[in-house]
């Protein structure tokens, strides 16, 4: 990358500056105008006719034809994926086409879908009548096996009654002899075949509206099956119904009709049916034959379209999006369309450009002018963000929008969320594990691009993935000086304790007791004898709270120069004064305060809760029989409450008050003139301002609302930053207790039996560890990160009303994203 | 406790609940005015687009019709219902088999009479509404008593219990046909009421209130057809659902009216019922009694969304989105016949 495009880049610091340009494109050239724009992808456009209706547009025509062809192709895609045919996809972006040549394209299409269509309707009649042959072989094979079933039954029957003479002896038994008994007693029947889940219903009322005067018998199709229409798989019956007169046959026939089952003859001697058999049999062979080669033309066909259709949807997908956006330009004069547009300052040039090589490209004479306007309306916001910064920006955004050319706190957030997350996460193994899972996302980011990950979850995860992946590394730095690697300590550079001193079944280290420490402390993070101290928490829990507070406080000051920067960049000097340079005394009255006796504390160590309650009752340490921090330490105590104090009315009253002033000066009052000093004439109008009713009111009531909240928020966001201590403990005995509990009981088994143990516990402890608390415990760090930043880091500088910069783009529009 | 039960609420149908709410808002004031200004049923399509409707007509090829947009608004809405029943258990279940109950009745008459004009039954299917289909419906048309159909097909339908009251052994003609019509709904209507009072709370407030006027309604519109018929008073007056506001002194004097001017005069006797019969005539300009009734019960059902964790919701949002479509058919049937003077009298939802 050249040193000109790094600067072209722009900071993340401030959103890009922005103008409205104004367009007039040539009648002829805006297509191609447009279409380079989209190319482009660095315009906004406004619409010029807000009050006009969808369809009374001036190419609602085109939009409408575009909707078309895409239905079509929708049509096609649809009929390519029922063939599973795969969709040629070679990553080519073809450009726009002409508008000319969208005939040739709609002609291609309904050409297309006419064949495919007809195509279809002729394999459904074949299919059709493939199913009608094949229920008909089924119920003949049915039908046979059920009357040979019924002459065995009576075989057996009347061998058993011999010697009662029912029938005539007939040695030959043959099926004929059935059928003819059949016909005998004037038994009809009907033969079809039903829907699985019709049948039960089918049978009650069949039975019921003959009253009990016929005989059905059903049997279930083995063979699943294809309904011709949808081409779905159907399970079906064939029944056979015997009644007798021709009074139930109509009913009966009504009846299969109600229930959409197709009735098929059947004859009634074996004889005739075996004929029928072997016709049908023959009949279908044929069939399956002109069935396979339709199938193959239209396979055909299919291939043909599955290698462009990609094409062709970017193609139209591109043309309605330009004419959506030519339906947004002011059309009133005639051979010329205006149009307006939000774009970056930096990228003018090339959109000046493009517009060149659309006029160029359509054969225009006439240039197309893009002029910057003046405006008073707030421009779009618009960071441009990479594959690194985007997610961090996601952040940000998912908060609110940052106001045009606010400072942007994503790059700051690039280190400080990682940081922060960590401190309530540190743990070398599990930020390894993190580290590590995140590392296999982005090495494999380029296989993941191409082809979109469809999992809601895994798809947040992998956009996510430089996140992730700084939150790893930074949780293996914290967990270093922590000292901790899955709740256990490693001792890498030799202890700075006696320990052997100590070692009872109880024991508590204390530096005071001679020989204990050795006096040089442990050279990185935190000494691991710690981890088998019995005062490991109480010790660990006051160096992490304060370390809280502490980080607390930097962020916030932090935030507080951030806003400096912002007014900075406003010229807003009333409020920089007025608002922000008393509270950042506050703060650091306040809190900067404490924080630096936290540190003082470290080498000394009276109790600080005491003293602050003593600064803020005023009284002195040493009447009190305490030992002060410092010497003159109540003097200063007695000088920072009162610079608190004051800071209040400070950023209550004052901007108001010169608001109030500035604009009675506007209206050329002079009443107040007559007022002798200066100072009561302040007073008397300050008084005035708050008692009387007048359009200040508002200003006030916002001022005074401010003033509370930031006042309040200074404690308890401090008190906020706690949870980086809370959530840290947490975690650390979390994982501790998942060690001693779990992989803990199997190591401490001997013997084989203790392998064997050790084998299974791992995978259990392996598991609860990935699930809580890689999984359940750093989602909740991550949420209380994202808390800190939105709330007690953001809330300091950050207005967040912006609206985001949507740029017509043809890689959104075709990527479906708009 | 204030948890708890909110907790049984939800589980009863509270995510139907915010689904129906969801898919409820389909066409604003706004987006009417502006389909009425359209000049072709296209450019309804381009602006329904806009709507909560989305793309639903987008796989239709041009040029569209009328019957089209009508299947697919059809359509749409028994996919909806379809998967609010699916998802339903228990009592939702039940009131939503109770919705689906008055199309299986407006389906059983519809093939019965299309049955003794002769009709094929391929013509009249496609005419019944997907709701009200049922396994044994399509044989309806074997039956030539009324016992018949009872005893032979509708024995195990759900419909059955409606049935006790219209027996006979007269064969089916046009009257016997309204009249079981009638008699059906009428007990259809009873049950439906009944079992809403006994579901109790905010499902009997609402329901019991939307119920009552449906009753009082059919009364009323069966008095006004009746006039000239050779139904007689006595069996008119067993027609009458009796759970209405009207019931009992109400349907007394209707049951003796012979002219509208005398129904006009019962009805107005009842606050809610005065102000549909002020302004209603044949006058042009006027609107006709059925869209005031329309209208209010369009009002019944906006009401019934004012009130949460209740099943008449789920009631309210099927005739609302049946009025909805209503109004969308009679646009397009205006503007396809190009007859527009009479496009602005749909009936709108606030």
């Amino acid at each position: 990358m050249s040193l000109q495009s790094l600067f072209k880049m722009g900071s993340l610091f401030r959103s890009e500056e922005m103008c409205l340009a104004q367009l007039y494109l040539q009648s002829e050239a805006a297509f191609a105008c447009v279409s380079e724009l989209g190319e482009l992808g660095l315009a906004q456009f406004r619409d010029l006719n807000p009050d006009v209706n969808a369809f009374q547009r001036k190419f609602v025509n085109e939009v409408r034809r575009c909707d078309d062809m895409e239905r079509k192709l929708r049509f096609l895609e649809k009929e390519v994926k029922k063939d599973n045919l795969a969709i040629d996809d070679t990553g080519e972006n073809p450009p726009a086409p002409l508008p000319r040549e969208m005939i040739d394209m709609e002609n291609k299409f309904d050409k297309l879908e006419t064949e495919m269509k007809s195509v279809n309707s002729n394999q459904e009649a074949l299919k059709k009548n493939f199913l009608e042959l094949t229920e008909l072989k089924h119920i003949l094979r049915k039908t046979q096996q059920f009357f040979e079933q019924c002459l065995q039954i009576i075989l057996t029957k009347y061998k058993k009654n011999n010697n009662q003479v029912y029938f005539p002896i007939i040695y030959n038994y043959n099926l004929q002899w059935l059928s003819n008994i059949v016909h005998f007693f004037y038994y009809r029947f009907v033969a079809g075949v039903l829907m699985r889940d019709k049948i039960s219903a089918f049978e009650r009322v069949i039975w019921r509206a003959c009253r009990g005067n016929v005989f059905l018998r059903y049997t279930e199709i083995e063979a699943e099956l294809e309904d011709p229409h949808t081409g779905d798989k159907v399970n079906k019956y064939v029944f056979i119904v015997f009644f007798q007169g021709d009074q139930l046959k109509s009913r009966i026939k009504k009846i299969c009709t109600g229930f959409r089952a197709t009735l098929y003859p059947c004859p009634e001697t074996p004889q005739e049916r075996r004929e029928i058999a072997l016709g049908v049999m023959t009949r279908i062979e044929d069939l399956q034959t002109v069935l396979n080669q339709t199938a193959d033309h239209r396979r055909m066909v299919l291939s043909q379209v599955a290698l462009n259709i990609r094409v062709w949807l970017i193609k139209v997908r591109k043309i309605k999006a330009i004419y959506h956006t030519l339906n947004l330009f002011n059309v009133n004069i005639e051979k010329c369309l205006i149009a307006e547009c939000w774009c970056p300052v930096v990228d003018i040039d090339r959109i000046q450009l493009a517009l060149r090589r659309g006029t160029e490209l359509s054969g225009s004479s006439v240039p197309s002018i893009m002029q910057q306007m003046q405006t008073k309306e707030n421009p779009p916001t618009y960071n441009q963000t990479d594959k690194f910064t985007s997610g961090f920006q996601a952040i940000i955004d998912a908060f609110g929008v940052s106001n045009y050319r606010e400072v942007n706190p994503a790059p700051f957030t690039i280190i400080t969320f990682p940081f922060l997350f960590a401190v309530m996460f540190g743990d070398m193994g599990h930020g390894l594990l993190m580290f590590l899972f995140a590392l296999y996302l982005v090495l494999k980011e380029n296989r993941y691009m191409k082809h979109k990950p469809e999992d809601e979850i895994f798809k947040m995860m992998f956009d996510g993935r430089y996140l992730i992946l700084l939150m790893g590394l930074f949780s293996i730095y914290t967990g270093f000086l922590y000292n901790e690697c899955f709740s256990r300590s490693i001792n890498i550079f030799g202890t700075s304790w006696n320990f052997l001193m100590e070692f009872r079944c109880v024991m508590t280290l204390d530096p005071n007791k001679p020989g204990v420490f050795r006096g040089y402390p442990y050279f990185y993070g935190i000494d691991p004898i710690w981890q088998s101290a019995e005062n490991k928490i109480t010790v660990q829990n006051s160096y992490k709270m304060k370390n809280a507070v502490l980080m607390g406080f930097a962020q916030m000051i932090f935030g507080l120069s951030l806003a400096f920067c912002n007014r900075r960049h406003f010229k807003d000097k009333l409020t920089l004064y007025c608002e922000l340079l008393p509270q950042l005394l506050f703060l650091c009255a306040l809190i900067g305060y404490l924080c630096m006796c936290i540190l003082y504390k470290w080498s000394t160590a009276p109790s600080l809760l005491i003293g602050l309650i003593d600064m803020y009752m005023l009284t002195d340490p040493k009447s009190n029989n305490r030992v002060p921090l410092y010497t003159g330490q109540y003097q200063v105590q007695i000088f920072l409450v009162i610079v608190t104090v004051l800071c209040v009315p400070w950023m209550f009253l004052s901007k108001p008050y010169i608001l109030y002033k500035r604009s009675k000066q506007k209206k050329g009052h002079t009443r107040f003139m007559f007022f002798h000093t200066k100072f009561v004439k302040h007073i008397k109008l300050l008084i005035i301002m708050l008692i009387s009713q007048f359009d200040m009111s508002e200003v006030i009531i916002y001022q005074a609302i401010h003033t509370i909240e930031f006042c309040l928020s200074c404690i308890s966001h401090t008190a906020s930053y706690l949870r980086l201590w809370a959530l840290s403990l947490a975690h650390s005995e979390l994982s501790e207790v998942l060690w001693s509990m779990v992989m803990h009981t199997g190591l401490a088994t001997s013997g084989t039996s203790g392998a064997i143990l050790s084998f299974f516990v791992f995978w259990f402890f392996s598991s609860l560890t990935v699930s809580i608390l890689l999984v359940m415990e750093g989602l909740s760090a991550f949420l209380h990160a994202i808390r800190l930043h939105w709330v007690e880091f953001q809330s300091k500088f950050y207005k967040g009303e912006g609206y985001i910069f949507s740029p017509f783009s043809f890689t959104l529009i075709v990527e479906g994203k708009v | 406790n204030k948890v708890s039960s909110f907790k049984i609420k939800l589980e009863n149908g509270g995510f139907l609940e915010g689904l129906v709410r969801g898919f409820k808002n389909g066409i604003s004031k706004e987006d009417y005015r502006h389909l009425t200004q359209c000049d072709t049923l296209e450019d309804l399509k381009l602006h329904l687009q806009g709507t909560g409707y989305g793309h639903f007509l987008a796989n239709e090829p041009s040029p569209l019709t009328v019957s089209v947009i009508d299947e697919k608004l059809r359509e749409k809405l028994v996919i909806e219902f379809e998967y609010i029943r699916n998802h339903a258990y228990k009592d939702l279940a039940t009131f939503l088999d109770f919705i689906k109950y008055s199309y299986m009745i407006d389906n059983i008459i519809l093939l019965i009479t299309g049955t003794l004009h002769q009709r094929q039954l391929s013509e009249l299917l496609p005419k019944c509404h997907p709701l009200g289909i049922f396994d044994q419906m399509e044989t309806v048309t074997i039956a030539s008593t009324t016992a018949d159909l009872y005893n032979a097909i509708l024995v195990d339908s759900p419909l059955a219990p409606f049935f006790k009251e219209c027996i006979s052994e007269e064969d089916l003609n046009e009257m016997n046909i309204e009249i079981i019509r009638n008699t059906l709904y009428k007990a259809y209507l009873e049950a439906f009421y009944d079992w809403c009072q006994q579901k109790g709370g905010a499902t009997a407030d609402v329901m019991c209130e939307i119920l009552a006027f449906e009753a009082d309604r059919r009364s009323i519109i069966i008095t006004i057809n009746s006039f000239g018929t050779e139904l007689t008073k006595e069996d008119r007056a067993k027609l009458y659902p009796r759970r209405g506001k009207l019931y009992p002194d109400g349907l007394l004097e209707l049951s003796k009216a012979d002219e509208y001017e005398a129904v006009k005069r019962v009805s107005e006797l009842y606050a809610e019922y005065k102000p549909l019969f002020d302004g209603t005539g044949n006058n042009p300009g006027d609107k006709t009694l059925e869209d005031k009734f329309f209208e209010h019960e369009v009002t019944l059902n906006v009401n019934s969304f004012m009130q949460q964790f209740q099943y008449g919701v789920f009631y309210s949002y099927v005739k609302l989105k049946e009025q909805e479509c209503r109004n969308i058919i009679w646009i397009a049937e205006c503007i396809a016949q190009r007859h527009r003077a009479k496009i602005d009298s749909y009936i709108p939802i606030m």
